[in-house]
């Protein structure tokens, strides 16, 4: 099945998507869809656009007819567009931004009319949805889904009388983002977009106004939308949590806050795609899905570390050659620890700090703190926060030159050359550090 | 009020008040980099004063080591304080004795 018939079997009348300045029917989206369509025969396509209607009427045009279609991050560089675009051999770019396009001009087009009519391909293998890994820790990478695999978990619940109504929090390019539009355009439901450069409150009175029931955002958001004065205009029926670790506390809050929503946190990643969802109102994740393998995903726990089996995504990074998964199995990364009869995770076994979805790797903080000139050794690490998630804390062996108000003069001096969630919350001072037998700073708490 | 223990504190709230409105604008000028315009109130929304997420978790971090306690961690009720009044309030519902 492609998106245009998934979309031919909803009422045509039915609106699709709602932002501040439009609606957009469901038979509108299916007309352009049908009307565009001979234009993405067999191409290699991106899209980029604030727009998510635009891009809307692209996927459905171009889902089951076009090679590939890769979908360019709302906060893409010039430079890194046109390395994405290379890597993906994209041969057309359509866009409503050309001018944050000019670097890739020439294969930059405004409108999908201005796309030739390609003759019908020989054969149709399904296309191809590429989207980019985050990227805030190293090179962003490619990662090939199907449609299949990205709605392997999109519950269609076609015959419920009350239309649900999908609020959108996400930058709709990014794996979590697409999850939303897939979830609400396949059920047949209505998704609300508010204006991404507005203020939180702005959008969630937005979403309020939309009557939006159904939304989906990371533990870091929730806990702003809950401490925002507009939390209590929602009236949601599913409140969804996935991209950091949920806690107890976000998960009895949301439950307090909205009482009768399902609320359900979910494990995914771009390379993952979805592995699981657990609604049982408790942070992590049963031990007996490790047993249960349903529609071709699967878990393991690798020494102390999850790792997800998915066949619905494609093995290889698209481009550069580099290995998605290993015999299906992708290391996700997580590590988690048995206790009882529920895993719970405990962060990233590489060490990298979750701050409210900004990632930070303690060793470029450390590199800072050794450059100081009466810093003697750094050791960075996670401190957790009930509302963040966590923060950057630093243990530090002081020279015997320090001055003694060292402590405010680190602070200014680690302002001008760190990005602020990447500034040490905590410094402590402390006598010695711990070494590895290799000579290194142990980075265990 | 929400968030308020029905075992009552060891700090009066009025105690903590002064510690938590001063570490706050402390925070404030230090995280946005200007100081903090206007009255805070106790019906300020604490996320609408211009601090962000981040700042105020690490108002919180600045708190715990300076009142040596942390109520999200100590507190079960499934609540997040939005106003001042309320922050004030849930930190002194969950002093510990």
């Amino acid at each position: 099945m492609t998106l245009l018939n998934a979309l031919e079997s909803v009422d045509a009348t039915r609106t699709a998507i709602v932002t501040p300045a439009h609606s957009h029917c469901f038979g509108e989206l299916v007309g352009r869809g049908r009307e565009l369509a001979r234009r993405f025969r067999g191409a290699r396509v991106a899209a980029y656009s604030t727009d998510i209607a635009l891009a809307t009427q692209i996927f459905t045009a171009a889902d089951g007819v076009a090679s590939c279609v890769l979908l360019l991050p709302q906060d893409v560089s010039q430079n890194l567009a046109r390395e994405l675009c290379k890597r993906a051999r994209i041969q057309a770019v359509v866009t409503d931004a050309p001018e944050k396009l000019a670097c890739i001009a020439d294969i930059v087009v405004n409108s999908p009319l201005d796309l030739p009519v390609r003759e019908a391909a020989a054969s149709c293998t399904p296309t191809q949805w590429i989207l980019s890994t985050s990227g805030t820790t190293s090179t962003p990478k490619l990662v090939s889904h199907s449609l299949a695999g990205l709605t392997r978990t999109t519950r269609t619940g076609r015959s419920r009388s009350v239309v649900p109504i999908w609020g959108m929090l996400y930058d709709y390019t990014r794996f979590a983002g697409l999850q939303v539009l897939m979830q609400s355009l396949l059920s047949g439901a209505t998704l609300a977009k508010p204006d991404h450069d507005a203020a939180l409150d702005a959008q969630l009175k937005f979403l309020a106004s939309a009557g939006c029931t159904h939304l989906s955002a990371t533990p870091s958001l929730w806990r702003n939308i809950l401490m925002s004065g507009a939390a209590d205009q929602l009236g949601l029926r599913q409140v969804t949590l996935g991209g950091e670790i949920a806690d107890q506390r976000i998960l009895d809050s949301l439950a307090h806050t909205y009482p009768s929503a399902r609320i359900t946190h979910i494990f995914a990643s771009t390379e993952a795609g979805v592995g699981f969802s657990v609604n049982d109102g408790k942070p992590g994740f049963p031990a007996e899905y490790l047993n249960t393998s349903t529609s071709g995903v699967a878990l393991d726990v690798r020494e102390g570390t999850l790792w997800v089996r998915n066949e619905l995504v494609a093995a290889d990074y698209v481009g550069d050659g580099g290995a998605v998964s290993s015999d299906g199995w992708v290391d996700t990364g997580d590590l988690v620890e048995k206790i009882g009869s529920r895993y719970l995770f405990k962060g990233r076994r590489s060490g990298v700090i979750n701050v409210g979805g900004n990632k930070v790797h303690p060793e470029e903080v450390e590199r800072v703190l050794i450059a100081h000139p009466h810093v003697v050794m750094a050791r960075v690490f996670a401190k957790s926060n009930p509302i963040v998630g966590a923060l950057v804390a630093a243990s530090i062996v002081r020279g015997p030159d320090a001055p003694s108000e060292f402590r405010s003069e680190l602070r200014h001096y680690l302002k001008s050359r760190l990005a602020p969630h990447m500034l040490p919350a905590v410094l402590e001072f402390t006598d010695a550090l711990a070494l590895s037998s290799g000579g290194k700073v142990t980075r265990q708490n | 009020m929400r968030g308020q223990s029905e075992h009552g504190a060891c700090m009066p709230r009025n105690k903590l008040e002064p510690i938590i409105r001063a570490l706050f604008l402390q925070t404030f000028a230090e995280h946005t980099g200007a100081p903090h315009e206007g009255a805070l109130e106790e019906s300020t929304v604490l996320l609408e004063t211009g601090l962000d997420s981040l700042g105020f978790a690490i108002l919180v971090t600045r708190l715990e080591e300076e009142l040596q306690f942390d109520p999200f961690t100590l507190s079960k009720d499934p609540y997040y304080p939005t106003t001042f009044g309320e922050f004030v309030a849930f930190y002194a519902a969950n002093e510990p004795r």
